[in-house]
């Protein structure tokens, strides 16, 4: 008898999933009756769901699916693409509430929100200025025990980080999570109803005044939390021009490698793979051709602007807006740009 | 104008060696607290004889209330009723405990029980009159909000705030301990849990790659997204400014432009 040989890679072939790109047009997942509803409190940062707002929904669908339930996201209709980002249901905010920086208005309306729904969880972005703290807010208002920096899910059960980061925890989930970055995958290929339950026009009081955003010196940023970078390559010669456009910009200095084995810029400012992984808002590059260690280090970059000589460089090629010309010409250009618009002409 | 402060002070731990410690966020509030007064109330709820608030009293304090309390009971209703008897202005705290659940829930609790706002993560206290006080507070990315908060107040210190004093061991040692009866409630939620020591999770590296092949992956990894690969070839400086600016306008990465003008 000839023994039963076993390929474990065709065994691993047969559950593999298809690629995104052949699934272009996606059918929408259309949940009818759901036993319960699960709430997604995202942040919205610019009005756009952030990465962690993602990742938050990512959670609330695994939740949603273990209970054969629906998730539905609390915010201003239109916002987002939240089908996308895995939401069921939509109750629309009307009012200010959900506009700027007002928390405690945030959480009234959540609150409003719970008790014409009676979710059976409600999610927040753990961020601890942002949703962190309305999501507290809410818990503490509704004397429920929320669950902090939870960073993974499971079916019902959760796994949350305390004792100052050195002990997980594994519960039943409790009714308030707040959700860590990167605790679950974002949905993706896949496409959900976002159907309006409902809205909320609640207003809510308000006792923090916003004083708004204060300047802050960019280069005292570090460059791993930099929101906006603006990097010089080996295509830059003009550095006191350089200088200037960054900080007509208000931007973080960043430079490649070749430019800091110079000595021009110092080692803490090289981006890429051998430098700071960073992750701006947007990466403005100039006279830098994109090696691939330098693609690495700008590969969560958000939005990457280059200007290059080269219409073939691989920086041209990643960038959602390319100028094909010298950088020399083009910085003072910006720099006077934006002095002008600043003294308001 | 005369302001009574509260700081609230936990057991700290070091996180590698497991030592006792003043938690670094506590000792952050306990300092914005000691340049706005001399004598700021510091209240601990927990065992007095925990070696670590010697931590404290040296950075020059003169007094800890501490409410007596077993190990396992739950701090909070105990904090609540000691600050009810005489309500301070102004509570401060650090964000998280390095002990215990560290939930950063307790000064959330102690507000809304005591009807007081809640500011978190703040880095400095810049004036405080006329029962308002203006804060500093600190937000992802480096980036600083200004807060206009009425008093009574709580308000939490980020890690971003200035580091705290020394410890000067004379002071410590003069420092007094005043221990208070306090009424012990059991966490007994908190006992059923399962509890293991931290896994530390690989950042993602890439977006969502799961269930792609190992080439797929691989490739996924190494080889950059394209972006959306708008171009300009050849463009005249200023018309080069122009496009960058306004994309940068269009994306918010810069503030829109105020009123008369329009883009293209």
């Amino acid at each position: 008898m000839t023994p039963v040989r076993r390929d474990p890679r065709k065994d691993r072939q047969r559950v593999r999933r298809r690629a995104p790109t052949a699934a272009a047009e996606v059918a929408v997942t259309i949940i009818d009756d759901p036993a319960c509803l699960i709430f997604a409190v995202p942040d919205l940062p610019d009005g756009k769901l952030s990465s962690h707002d993602c990742d938050m929904l990512g959670a609330a669908r695994i939740l949603a699916d273990a209970l054969s339930g629906a998730v539905a996201v609390v915010a201003i209709a239109g916002e987002d693409d939240f089908a996308a980002a895995g939401a069921d249901q939509l109750v629309e905010v009307r009012g200010g509430a959900f506009m700027g920086y007002r928390p405690e208005a945030r959480a009234t309306v959540v609150i409003e929100a719970i008790a014409q729904f009676s979710p059976r969880h409600v999610l927040f972005p753990d961020i601890a200025t942002d949703g962190g703290h309305v999501g507290r807010l809410v818990a503490a208002r509704l004397g429920e025990r929320a669950a902090g920096n939870v960073q993974r899910i499971e079916g019902t059960d959760i796994e949350r980080r305390g004792g100052g980061g050195t002990l997980d925890y594994v519960v039943a989930a409790p009714r308030v999570l707040l959700i860590a970055a990167e605790a679950a995958e974002p949905v993706s290929g896949a496409r959900f109803e976002a159907k309006v339950i409902g809205s909320t026009s609640a207003q809510g009081d308000q006792r923090l005044a916003d004083g708004g955003l204060q300047a802050i010196d960019p280069n005292a940023v570090p460059l791993a939390e930099a929101d906006f970078i603006v990097a010089g390559g080996s295509g830059v010669s003009d550095w006191e021009a350089f200088h200037r456009v960054a900080a007509a910009l208000g931007a973080t200095e960043g430079a490649s490698r070749v430019v800091c084995d110079s000595g021009v810029m110092a080692r803490d400012r090289q981006v890429g793979a051998s430098g700071t992984l960073v992750d701006p808002r947007c990466y403005l590059a100039f006279g830098i051709s994109g090696a691939t260690q330098h693609l690495q280090g700008i590969q969560r970059c958000q939005r990457v602007v280059a200007v290059n000589t080269d219409l073939h460089a691989a920086m041209v090629k990643r960038a959602d807006l390319s100028i094909i010309a010298d950088a020399q010409a083009v910085m003072p250009a910006l720099a006077d740009l934006m002095e002008g618009k600043r003294r308001g002409d | 104008m005369a302001i009574d402060v509260a700081v609230l002070l936990s057991a700290g731990r070091h996180p590698v060696s497991g030592r006792g410690r003043r938690a670094p966020g506590d000792a952050r509030a306990l300092k914005l607290a000691l340049e706005l007064l001399s004598e700021p109330r510091a209240v601990h709820a927990g065992d007095p004889a925990t070696p670590s608030l010697r931590d404290y009293l040296g950075m020059g304090l003169d007094a800890v209330t501490v409410l007596d309390l077993p190990p396992e009971a739950d701090p909070v209703p105990a904090l609540i009723r000691h600050l009810e008897t005489t309500p301070p202005d102004l509570v401060l705290a650090g964000c998280r405990a390095e002990t215990g659940e560290d939930s950063g829930m307790v000064p959330y609790i102690i507000a809304e029980a005591l009807g007081f706002a809640m500011v978190p993560g703040i880095v400095e206290i810049i004036s405080i009159d006329d029962g308002a006080v203006r804060l500093l507070q600190a937000l992802p990315r480096g980036q600083r909000r200004a807060i206009t908060a009425p008093l009574p107040l709580v308000a939490t210190v980020d890690m971003a705030a200035p580091a705290p004093r020394q410890n000067t061991f004379a002071i410590a040692r003069r420092g007094r301990i005043h221990r208070v009866a306090a009424e012990a409630v059991s966490d007994s939620e908190r006992a059923g849990w399962q509890t293991s020591p931290a896994r530390q999770r690989p950042r993602r590296l890439g977006a969502s790659i799961s269930g792609l092949s190992a080439a797929e992956r691989l490739s996924a990894l190494t080889e950059a997204p394209a972006g959306a690969g708008q171009q300009l070839i050849g463009p005249t400086p200023d018309d080069a400014a122009q496009a960058i600016y306004y994309y940068l306008i269009e994306q918010r990465i810069l503030p829109p432009p105020t009123g008369k003008e329009e883009s293209p």
